[in-house]
């Protein structure tokens, strides 16, 4: 019980400084990418050629653009073409699906700001249950690191319900595949009203590598990444509930 | 199927168990009768933030006569997949690296040197820098598991303490990881031919010092859990795997040598993983000081009668060994991909671990396994 009471002291407060601090992320960390007004289309098909995901990259009317909620952000277009360029914009998460598609010579970026009522009367206390539906568990570890002292979500009264019957929002991830479709049904149906799903990650955005199952409904927010990084997540859930950082 | 019925206690029906020849496969045994004779089901969406799973606890009374794993959930056709992607190599890592994302460096390390070994005219032999990131990625994804496993050990027996220290300095190994390659989960570094990313220096001290500074902290939470009677007596003798049994169904891994070197319970699984710690950080140090790590020395090419190449590639991922194989037609198409998952022997490991415990034991028998749901699955 001592030794327990003295390592407990040694180890101090390891929360980290973030938010409202800026998060502490790793040097070639690839966030939100740029892509430059003049890309041609022929850049395009340099880029497409050692892109991983189809149709993650499109260029239409006369405009190349990134679709964030397909992307793995392996970062080899950036690597074949210097018009795309990862930033460390790592606030990610969006409430429309169109919101995650960056278009060439987009100006300066904004995180777009919660306005539904019903979200934002969660703030300070959201409940989320996690299903995972196909993933491989990348992401499903990446929102358990939350939980941890080093993010500790719970002191902003984000916290992983372990019933549907407690939760405010289904958390999504996975590609949802075929086995998991009446299970992520059932799952969502037994939240108690209102209630809004949040896909984390490229595979619950748009099956990513793989072809997705369906939505019970429309989320009601996107956080793109494979996985998203603890600080996007923390982020967007902060955001998410109007609780900005 | 074998009938097992109408038993008084659990001793009564591994009497008739052994009777049978002992070894029975889990799977086969059909549901218990009588009083005593219940059924617990839970999945496949569970109260943690884990992957998918069914499982079924059998139990005479209080004790669990067999324990019922039924998976599939995670099915989303990895292998077929990569089999389609033949030709777009980024896409077949990717898909690769997202069979088991815990498993990542070591999955993009097998499809790797299963590709230079099909196609040694297109991708040249990798060289020392890329052999040492390669190795780095594996032992810091190997370290980083074990850590958030043994914190999760302590956090199902209520010894806070390590949970939490575990769990902050498991997220250290994966920033390590992130500071190699920019992705916590060591993706989108490992390349056929070699490695995406470069080692500087600079990086090799900052790794270093980092890895200085948290060894001590880890130790000092491992030893605190272990030193500790009240963590000490639910581990011991709980879930155990003997060493004949291991053999027999098969193990692997981490539970293969907790049965083999000790005495298979949760206590000796959460030991291997101590060892294999140590072992890592060794390994970690001596390739951070220059040694060049040899490339694993499992890969086999066979030729199969009329042409068709076959290359089985194996990595000593965490859990134990990681296989990947391809078939390719006599002009090195991709035929066939298949993914072989540590986890995939394991599994019965698992229900065998829990045979005669209370269900109220299965959290701390499944994480000293904790295997993995989407690599079984594919």
């Amino acid at each position: 019980m001592f030794k327990a009471l003295v390592a407990r002291f040694k180890e101090g407060c390891r929360t980290g400084a973030f938010p409202p601090a800026a998060p502490n992320l790793p040097p070639d960390f690839k966030g939100r990418p740029e892509i430059a007004a003049n890309t041609t289309a022929e850049d395009v098909a340099r880029m497409k050629a050692v892109c991983p995901i189809t149709d993650a990259l499109t260029f239409s009317d006369g405009k190349a653009s990134l679709d964030m909620g397909r992307c793995i952000f392996c970062g080899r277009c950036a690597e074949a073409c210097p018009k795309v360029r990862f930033t460390k914009e790592y606030r990610l998460g969006v409430f429309r699906r169109e919101d995650l598609v960056v278009r060439a010579g987009a100006g300066e970026y904004v995180p777009p700001v919660q306005t539904n009522p019903e979200a934002l009367a969660l703030k300070g206390s959201l409940h989320l249950r996690e299903v995972s539906a196909g993933g491989c568990t990348a992401c499903e570890l990446d929102a358990n690191v939350l939980g941890t002292p080093a993010w500790d979500m719970a002191r902003f009264g984000i916290r992983f319900a372990a019933s549907p019957r407690h939760a405010d929002a289904i958390y999504l991830t996975g590609p949802i595949s075929e086995n998991m479709q009446l299970a992520l049904d059932k799952t969502y149906a037994a939240a108690p009203d209102p209630k809004f799903l949040i896909a984390a990650g490229a595979c619950a955005i748009s099956g990513g590598l793989y072809s997705k199952g369906r939505y019970p409904v429309e989320p009601t927010m996107y956080i793109p990444g494979c996985p998203p990084h603890p600080a996007t997540t923390l982020e967007a859930l902060l955001r998410f509930t109007g609780n900005g950082c | 199927m074998t009938e097992l019925f109408s038993f008084s206690s659990v001793d009564e029906a591994y009497a008739k168990l052994d009777s049978l020849g002992g070894y029975v496969n889990p799977e086969e045994v059909t549901p218990l009768k009588g009083a005593a004779a219940h059924e617990v089901a839970v999945g496949p969406v569970h109260a943690g933030v884990i992957e998918p799973g069914h499982f079924r606890f059998q139990c005479m009374g209080e004790d669990v006569f067999n324990l019922q794993i039924f998976l599939g959930y995670q099915h989303r056709g990895v292998e077929e997949a990569i089999v389609a992607a033949d030709g777009n190599l980024p896409r077949q890592i990717a898909l690769a690296e997202t069979c088991a994302g815990d498993t990542s460096a070591a999955a993009a390390i097998a499809f790797a040197e299963l590709m230079e070994s099909a196609f040694p005219d297109r991708f040249p032999v990798p060289d020392g820098d890329a052999l040492r990131i390669r190795s780095l990625l594996l032992e810091l994804e190997r370290i980083a598991n074990h850590t958030g496993d043994l914190g999760a050990l302590a956090g199902d027996v209520a010894f806070l303490q390590t949970a939490s220290f575990c769990g902050r300095i498991r997220g250290e190994y994966l920033n390590m990881t992130a500071l190699i390659c920019g992705n916590r989960f060591g993706r989108n570094a490992i390349v056929p031919g070699g490695v995406r990313v470069t080692l500087e220096t600079e990086k090799i001290a900052e790794l270093r010092k980092w890895i200085a500074r948290v060894k001590p902290e880890l130790d000092r939470a491992l030893k605190l859990m272990f030193h500790e009677h009240s963590v000490c007596d639910r581990f011991d003798g709980t879930g155990k795997v003997s060493k004949d049994v291991a053999r027999k169904i098969g193990l692997v891994g981490v539970a293969r040598r907790a049965s083999e070197e000790f005495n298979g319970d949760v206590m000796a699984r959460a030991l291997v993983r101590r060892v294999e710690i140590n072992e890592a950080h060794g390994n970690i140090s001596r390739i951070l000081d220059g040694e060049t790590p040899s490339g694993s020395k499992t890969v086999k090419a066979y030729d199969v009668k009329g042409g068709f190449p076959v290359v089985v590639a194996t990595t000593p991922a965490w859990r134990g060994p990681l296989t990947h194989a391809a078939a390719f037609s006599p002009e090195r198409k991709m035929l066939r991909y298949r993914i072989v998952d540590p986890s995939a022997h394991n599994w019965p490991g698992l229900a065998w671990a829990l045979r005669g415990e209370q269900i109220s034991n299965f959290p701390i028998c499944n994480k000293s396994f904790n295997l993995s749901y989407c690599g079984t699955d594919r």
